[in-house]
Order: C-alpha cells, then structure tokens, then sequence
C-alpha cells in the first residue's frame, strides 16, 4: 500500500500547490481592476476622500502590496476572510448561509440525477437502438443544450402560473421567519419552494451522466469478459450490472468535478427563481470590489474545485484497480 | 464406439448473421456427436464457422446471430427448447467454456479469485467460506498460487490468465469443455504446458472436451475424434488417427499439406484462394473453386457426408472412391497450381547489416527519493549484447519465447529505438551517421513489418494512399506513383483493380492486410526488411503463402530479411540461419538445418520439443520447462539459463559462456556442456525437468 500512500502525497502536494496558484491570482487580478471599493460612495459625496482614507488604513489597504500579500495569505491559511468592507460583517456570516442555500438545493440534486441517470444511461446502453435509448438520449440533449433559465422559465409558467401547485419565488414564504437548522431547511413550506428547482437542475444535469453512462456500456458491451460472464450463466442483469461497473469511472471522474464546480452556484438559476445562493453573492460582490468577500468566495470555490480533483483521482484508483499499479509508481 | 448416448449431438445446424451487407451464412448444416470422456476437436481456417458452432452450442451467439435449423441435443435434451432460465442452468454447471482471448475474457475490476466464485455461487448453493476454499484449489491445481486469489487480471501473465479461466471452467467439474482456441497468442513453450495442464486436469474429472483451433497439431496430439469444418459445412471427420493419417478430402489433404513442420521434409504446399463467399447457402461443394480435383459434379451439389466402410471416418467428397490417387497427388505443389520455387541455393550477397554487442537497456523509473539519494538506476535489459549479421538475399530467422527481447532487438535494428551501447552497421555504414540527419535514408532503405496487420494500418485510407504514402513521404518515383504502386501490388500477389485500391482495411481480410502492409514496406524498394511475427494472426494457408512470398523478395529482389517470430516451424520453413535468443541474448546461431537437426544449447532443444506434431502416430518428448524466464532486471551471476537448465552446474552458475563457447564457425552456441549428435526430439541425455507425455 506505500505505493498508493506516495500517490496521495503526490496528488496532496499538487492540490497544495495548485491552490496556492489560485489564491494569488485572485489577490493579484482584483487589485488590478480600476476603482475602489468607495468609487461609488465618494462620487455621491456620502464619503469625504479623508474618511475613505481611514476606512482604507483600517483594512490595511495603504500598506504595499507584498505586504497586502503576505497577511492575505497568513489570513487565508488560518481561514479568516475578515470582515467585508462594505457591509462591515464578518465574511463568513455572509457567505456561510449563501453558501449552504445553494449547497442544499445542488448536492441532493446532483446526486439524485447522477443516481437516475447514470443507471438509465446504463439500460439504454445496453438496449442499444431500442426506442428507450433514442427518447432518452433525444430529451436529455434537449434539456442539456437548452439554456437553464429558458427550461426554468417554462417550468415556472406551466407549475406556477398556470397550475399553480408551486410558489415562483424565493426560498420560503415571505413572512417566514425560520430558528434553527431544522427549521429552516425541513419545513413544508421549505419543501413547496424546493421542488421546481430542484426538478431544473436534475433535468439540466441528466443528460451528461447519461450519455456517459450509455457511453462506457456500449463501448463495453462486445467485449470478451462479459461473454464469459455470459457463458458463466449470469443473467442479462447481473451483466449489465458488470458491464456498468466496468464503465463507472468516467461517471465518478464527471460527478466529482461537477460537485466541485457547484460551488460556484447556479446564477442564472438563482437569479430566476429568487434563491439566495452563492452565485448571486459572488457577482454583487464583484461589482463593488468587496475584496475580502470576492477573495473568500473564490478560494473556497477554487479549492472545492481541487479538493474535488484529488477525490475523483483516489476514487479512481479505489474503483479501479489497474489505476494504482501505475499511478503510484511514475 | 460406445452405445450409450452421445453426450453432444449437434444435428444439421445452420446459423445466420444478419448484417447491413446481406446476410452470411456461417454454418451450413454441420452434424457431430461426442461421447461422453471423448476429447473432440473442431478445426478449420478462419471463416468456416468453428466458433460460431460453439457459440450457438453455448447460447452467445451475438445478436445478429440466428439459427436457423437444426438441434443441439446434449444428454438427449435439445438445449435450442430450453428456456432462457434453463439454459443458464446448463451454463457452466454442465457445459463449461474456456475463451479465446484470455488477455480480455477477464473481469478487470473483479479479482480473479471473485471472478470463479461468482461462478460457483451462481450455480451452487455453497457458503462463501467453501466457495474460498474451492478457488484457491483451483488455482493449485492449474498450478497458479492459491495466495493470489485476490490478485486482479492485469497483475497476471498472459499465460497465467489462461490458466484463470481454465480454473474457472473447472469450478463445477462440467461434463462438457468447450475450448475456444485457448492457446492461440501464447507462444509455443506456454501453449504446450497450458495444453498439458488441460489435459491432465480434464483427465483427473473425467469430462468430455471440445477443442475448436486451427492448429491440427493440437488436435493431433490431444483429441480422440476432429470434424473438420469448411465453409460452413463438415468436410470430413472421424477419429484422429484416420482422418489425419488418410485423408480422404481434398481440403484435409491440403491442410494437413500447409502446415509447415520443423523437421525438414517437404516443403508445405499453400491451398491457393481465399475463404469461400458466405452471402448466400452453399449451392456446391463448399470447397469446389479452390479443389484441384474439382468436376461438374462438385459444382452441382455439396456433397453428403459418406461412412467410409469398416471405420470410424466419414468423408463429404464425391470422389472419396480416389482418395488415395489425390491423397498421392495432393503432395505435389504443381496439382494446386502453385508455382513451384526452383530449389537452387540463393547466392547470399555481402553483408548487409551488421549489429556487434548490441544493447538495449530501459532505465527503470525511480522514486524521487531514490534520484537524490544518488542511486544508480536499474535497468530492464530488453536486449543485451547481441552480434549478428545478415546479408543480402538471406533471411535470418529469430526465435524465443515471448518476453525475451527479440521485438526489441527488431525495433533496434531499425534505429526505432536508440541503442545504448554496441555498433551496428547498415550497408556499410554505422548508425550514428544515420541518426546524425541521414536517417530519412535509412528510413527508406530499411523497412519494417509489424505483428498485427489490423492495427498498423490507417483505418481511413484506402489501399492506394496506404501503399502510395511512403512516396510522397520519401519523394521517391513520385511521378510513376501508379506504376510504382501497381508494380508492388503484384509483388505481393494482390489484384491491381482499381476497386481494389480504393478499399479500405475493414474491407480486406486479414491475410490481404498484411500484404497491403508489406507492400508499403517494399514500394520503396528497401534493401533490407524487419519482419516482426507478420504471419501470427493469419491461418495456416496465408502463412504459408506470406512464407513463400518474403522467400521469394529475398531471392529475386537481393533484399535481406529479419524475421523474427515464436514459431519454429515457419522459422524453420523461411529462414537461411537462425538465431535463438533467450533474455536478451543470442544463446545459438547457425544454419538452419544444422539449429534443428543439431541443436547444442539445451533451451534450443526445449523450443524444439515444444511444437506439436501433426501427426498422431508420432509420439512427442516433451522437454517442459521449469519456470518462467526471469526479468531482465537484476539477472544471476553466470550462464542466463542456468536456473532453468536442467544440465547446469557450478561452472554455470558462476561464469557465463561466450557467445561462441561452443561449435563452428557457422554454428555457434552460448552453452559450456552443448548437446552433441543426436535427434533433438529426444531428451534422454536430460534427466531432471522432463517428462515424457504420451496421447
């Protein structure tokens, strides 16, 4: 097993670096933008140029900018993002809840629809040119090219509005006021505006586990091993349980990635159906050049990103056995 | 014969393929039965449905694949009415099979101790400690470790993954085996253990065998009973002994005919023509366009198959009453149209190709740790002092088993590979020249062939752009390039139409393809070829057309040829010396018939003995191996077959002999107690390590 320890060390110093990479530009390219986070309350008088300056001093902003550098990074490795500067709170009692609204509403989905799809890719692969695999394959391209606010939209217009089963907006009723976890995320009422975008995204989702799915059987299905399973008296079944097995891994390589990159938010979903998620909170920081609130936000999506690399890569190597004997040794 | 039932009886099967092009009809109504205990083979090239028989038999015929009449009745019950359910049942618990392709027919994400489990969990009703415990007696008595159980397929040889599967077919103790060329790929010394292993087993559990190859060797030496497939159809079949020893079908006597033998005798006689044309049921005799014996009456109908009287042989020949005149006849090249090469003894020209202490080593990659440490690093050393030469109109055969380097030494040779210490000269000039921007004429003159036709041709180029290419490449008699091309087309023996040169590979059969791909070798007239095992995927027939063609381009065309390959007998067929090469080196080298008739190094004589005999009557010495070779990383002290000879001694251990210990100056031999005269079948003067098998 010291081989498979060294390849996690090895892959452990990448992800390290890599990281390291990420945070430095994100330092370096906000500062390059033009303006200051104050633009806007100078130009409107709110702020004399002198307050700005105070405001400056206390962030550390006047200080050079190796300097800047040097605390960002002591401060990052010790994960405090500090306070943002234009709401004067903490960042993480910013970002936290943001981030678990929008983790709550993508993980389960994501799963769900990497669940159902993978294993519908699977069927249809097997039954290659069967009226099953031609609609599915038709309707989850369909879902997947089409924009995710147009499917949103339509969703909205046919459950919403004209059938009116489920609210449009938001993720609660407006005179909710939730205390506590359970209450905040396990209420019916929770639930009622859950739904329809929950039900978006394992539409959009689907269609890429699918075809990955489908993909790896059909690849897999002449081959000679299932024969032999097949001659073992295994039914068509247990083969198909075989041939979807042997063909997991690019589904598990997508899957991890894509639970990395949902970090990150579904903005345009988000935007539509009012959610209050992470997405939203990254732009509207952007636009105001909030810098410890952009840098946070992005070096937990960057390192959800490469923390979700070196998952898929162990998992690989976990799930197949010939990844180890090489991956390990070079 | 006995009178209880038949255990198999497969009665008038036709099978269909159902596919964009039309239909092929694979099968023809092919009848045989095997008794129970009895070992029965199935032979028959490429194409004349011998494993589509065993699919239907099996129920994996693909899907396109229908049966369209006829009953497969095994123990009395016709396995085609069973039901889906019933017919798994019979899977495995009754009819077992080994597959082909061994390197694929494994799960690679299940190990292979699970793999056999789950075959007898299928079937049995056994607790996992008992279904352990059985595996890991399998695997004992295949001879694998029963410690490697929970080893994955890649962790295993080739050889070793067969072995797997023939575990598994084991498993239940099936009364039937069907093998499907379970030794194709392997190389001679492991086929021979794998086939001896097989038997003994099969023996010890008392089941009945069906062996499908195209090797009649095999068959020769391991079944009882053959039916010999053509076309779809049984052209004859009966027990072993008559039918190989007294064809009576023209397509028997022209198989038996083609398969080169090492021990001298005639020279094999090639069935000119190709497979005959499936798309529709055969009308005539299935074998009429290639018969030289052919008349009006073969075209008319496909003869029935006819008892011969007072013994276990039926024959499909309308003129089985002469067999015995065409048996006579069949040995002569000129009655199948072959041209018959004048046997004059080529004149070998000057020394084309030179190569002196010739190494390959491949640096092992190191942890990081190590580097800094400063370690120095281990090499695998594929190929390690090797000193020929070749000249011109002379071919050098290279034999050894697989894993011994000779691809290596081939792929040197043709600077595809730098080599990391020795000299070789080329046509009088040493490689560093060449390397040092010359190498577009080295390139040129210099042409390699490799093993698999199917995978060294671009899929998307029709045959025209495949042969044309190296023109343009090498901007050689580009504006003759039709010429060019045709005139090489007819080299190698392939129409010139220009239908033909607008296919595509997938279009072409396999022994096409590999002509396709010597003809790009040879369309820039080089002066030296590298053939790497170019015949192992073709059939018997092919090879020994592809055999006669590179002897001919060395006669007539001046060129010298490599032709590096595990399988003695065409080795011994094609080749002006041969060179023997065990782990890296050349432990014998020689004229041909002076390697084989008599060999001086001990592992000579075990290649030699491991080839199987076409001929039943013959009984064969087997001189069976310990061991596998070692790997060439960190290699004993002394002579590099020490560990595996069984003659060796103190002296062998210690020092190793020269490339020259032992013979003449057209003889050499790598070994300090060489055999001297005998008949290298016979491996009295060996006592340890051997074992005398007998059928």
């Amino acid at each position: 097993m010291s081989d498979f320890r060294r390849f996690i060390a090895k892959r452990l110093t990448v992800s390290a670096l890599l990281t390291l990479v990420s945070v430095t530009i994100i330092f370096f390219v906000l500062r390059l933008l033009p303006g200051s986070p104050f633009e806007t309350l100078i130009t409107t008088g709110n702020l004399s140029p002198e307050q700005a300056e105070e405001v400056f001093a206390l962030y550390g902003l006047d200080k050079p900018l190796w300097q800047q550098y040097l605390v960002y990074l002591k401060n990052l490795l010790t994960f405090q993002f500090g306070y943002s500067i234009l709401q004067s709170r903490p960042v993480w009692a910013i970002l936290g809840p943001k981030l678990a609204n929008t983790l709550i509403l993508l993980v389960p989905a994501l799963v769900t629809t990497a669940v159902v799809s993978t294993a519908v890719g699977m069927y249809a692969g097997w039954n290659r040119g069967s009226t099953a695999e031609t609609t599915s394959i038709a309707v989850t391209t369909f879902l997947r090219s089409t924009p995710v606010f147009i499917t949103a939209i339509f969703l909205l217009i046919a459950f919403s509005y004209t059938l009116g089963w489920v609210p449009a907006f938001g993720m609660r009723r407006v005179t909710a006021t939730p205390n506590g976890l359970l209450d905040t995320y396990l209420s019916i009422d929770f639930l009622h505006h859950y739904l329809l975008p929950f039900t978006v995204t394992v539409l959009y989702y689907s269609g890429d586990f699918l075809l990955l799915a489908r993909n790896g059987v059909v690849e897999k299905k002449g081959s000679e091993f299932l024969k032999l399973h097949r001659a073992k008296g295994l039914t068509e079944n247990e083969q198909l349980v075989r041939a979807g097995r042997n063909s997991l891994l690019p589904v598990v390589t997508y899957f991890a990635l894509r639970l990395g990159m949902i970090f990150q938010g579904l903005i345009l979903l988000e935007v539509v159906f009012g959610w209050d998620g992470i997405g939203r909170a990254l732009v509207l920081a952007i636009e105001q050049q909030d810098y410890p609130l952009v840098q946070a936000a992005v070096f937990i999506m960057a390192l959800a990103v490469i923390v979700m690399n070196l998952v898929s890569d162990v998992l690989c190597a976990y799930l197949d056995p010939t990844v180890t004997a090489n991956g390990g040794a070079a | 014969m006995t009178s209880e039932q038949p255990l198999l009886e497969v009665d008038d099967l036709h099978v269909r393929y159902s596919t964009n092009g039309g239909d092929v009809y694979a099968v023809n109504g092919v009848s045989f039965s095997i008794d129970t205990g009895i070992n029965y083979g199935l032979a028959g090239e490429s194409g004349s449905g011998k494993s589509t028989v065993a699919e239907a038999i099996l129920g994996l015929l693909p899907e396109n694949g229908a049966i369209d009449r006829g009953e497969i009745r095994f123990k009395g019950e016709n396995l085609l009415e069973l039901s889906a359910a019933e017919r798994r049942d019979v899977l495995w618990e009754k009819i077992a099979y080994i597959p082909q392709s061994a390197m694929d027919s494994l799960d690679p994400v299940m190990t292979t101790g699970d793999q056999i489990r789950q075959a007898i969990e299928k079937h049995r009703n056994v607790s996992e400690t008992n279904a352990r415990e059985r595996v890991r007696e399998l695997f004992d008595m295949v001879g694998l470790d029963p410690d490697r159980t929970e080893e994955y397929p890649h962790e295993f040889s080739g050889g070793m993954r067969q072995r797997v599967t023939i575990a598994m077919a084991l498993a239940l103790e099936p009364d039937l085996i069907i093998a499907d060329e379970p030794t194709t790929g392997l190389d001679a010394i492991i086929q021979d253990k794998i086939l001896d292993t097989m038997l003994d087993i099969q023996a010890q559990i008392d089941s009945s065998l069906l062996l499908i190859t195209h090797e009649i060797g095999v068959i020769a030496e391991t079944c009882a009973e053959l039916s010999l497939l053509y076309g779809g159809k049984v052209m004859e079949q009966g027990s072993v002994d008559n039918v190989l020893i007294n064809p009576t079908n023209p397509y028997t006597m022209g198989l038996k005919n083609s398969f080169p033998e090492i021990e001298g005798g005639d020279s094999p006689v090639s069935i000119p023509g190709s497979p005959p044309n499936l798309s529709r049921a055969p009308s005539a005799c299935a074998f009429t366009e290639r018969c030289p014996f052919s008349t009006e009456e073969c075209e008319q109908s496909h003869p029935d198959l006819m008892e011969l009287p007072n013994r276990n042989h039926r024959s499909a020949c309308h003129h089985v009453e002469q067999a015995a005149q065409m048996r006579r006849d069949a040995t002569e090249p000129e009655t199948w149209g072959v041209a018959v090469e004048a046997e004059n003894e080529p004149e070998t020209g000057d020394v084309i190709l030179e190569a002196d202490n010739l190494r390959t080593w491949y640096e092992q990659s190191q942890s990081l740790v190590s580097k800094l440490r400063g370690k120095d690093p281990t090499y695998v050393r594929a190929v390690d002092g090797v000193s020929l030469s070749v000249r011109r109109s002379e071919i050098l055969g290279i034999a050894g088993e697989s894993g011994c380097g000779k691809s290596t030494l081939g792929e040197t040779m043709a600077l595809l590979t730098t080599p990391t210490d020795g000299e070789l000269v080329f046509d009088g000039v040493p490689y560093e020249q060449y390397r040092d921007g010359n190498m577009k004429e080295f390139r040129r003159k210099l042409q390699i062939i490799f093993q698999d036709p199917f995978d060294s041709l671009n899929p998307r180029q029709p045959v025209r752009k495949l042969v044309g290419e190296p023109l343009t490449i090498h901007d050689y008699r580009t504006d003759e390039r039709t010429a060019a091309i045709t005139e090489t087309l007819e080299t190698v023996g392939l129409p010139t139409t220009t239908s033909f040169l607008d296919q595509h590979p997938h279009e072409l059969s396999g022994g096409q393809r590999q002509r396709v791909a010597i003809a790009r070798a040879l369309v820039l007239d080089p002066d030296f070829l590298i053939c790497d095992e170019p015949a192992s995927m073709l059939d018997v027939s092919l090879k020994v057309n592809l055999l006669n063609l590179l002897r001919r381009l060395a006669d007539t065309e001046d060129i010298g040829i490599i032709y590096i390959s595990h399988d003695l007998a065409s080795l011994a067929e094609v080749s002006d010396r041969l060179a023997i090469m065990y782990l890296g080196r050349i432990v014998e080298q020689g004229a041909v018939d002076s390697v084989i008739q008599q060999s001086k190094h001990p592992y000579t004589n075990s290649l030699l003995s491991a080839a199987p005999e076409k001929d039943p009557s013959v009984e064969r010495q087997r001189v069976l191996l310990e061991g596998k070779p070692p790997t060439p990383v960190d290699l004993p002290d002394g002579c590099v077959f020490a560990p595996r000879c069984p003659k060796a001694t103190t002296e062998c251990h210690s020092a190793e002999p020269a490339a020259d210990a032992a013979g003449d100056e057209n003889h050499l031999a790598a070994c300090y107690f060489p055999d001297s005269e005998h008949d290298p079948i016979s491996a009295e003067d060996s006592s340890t390590g051997t074992e005398s098998v007998s059928d």
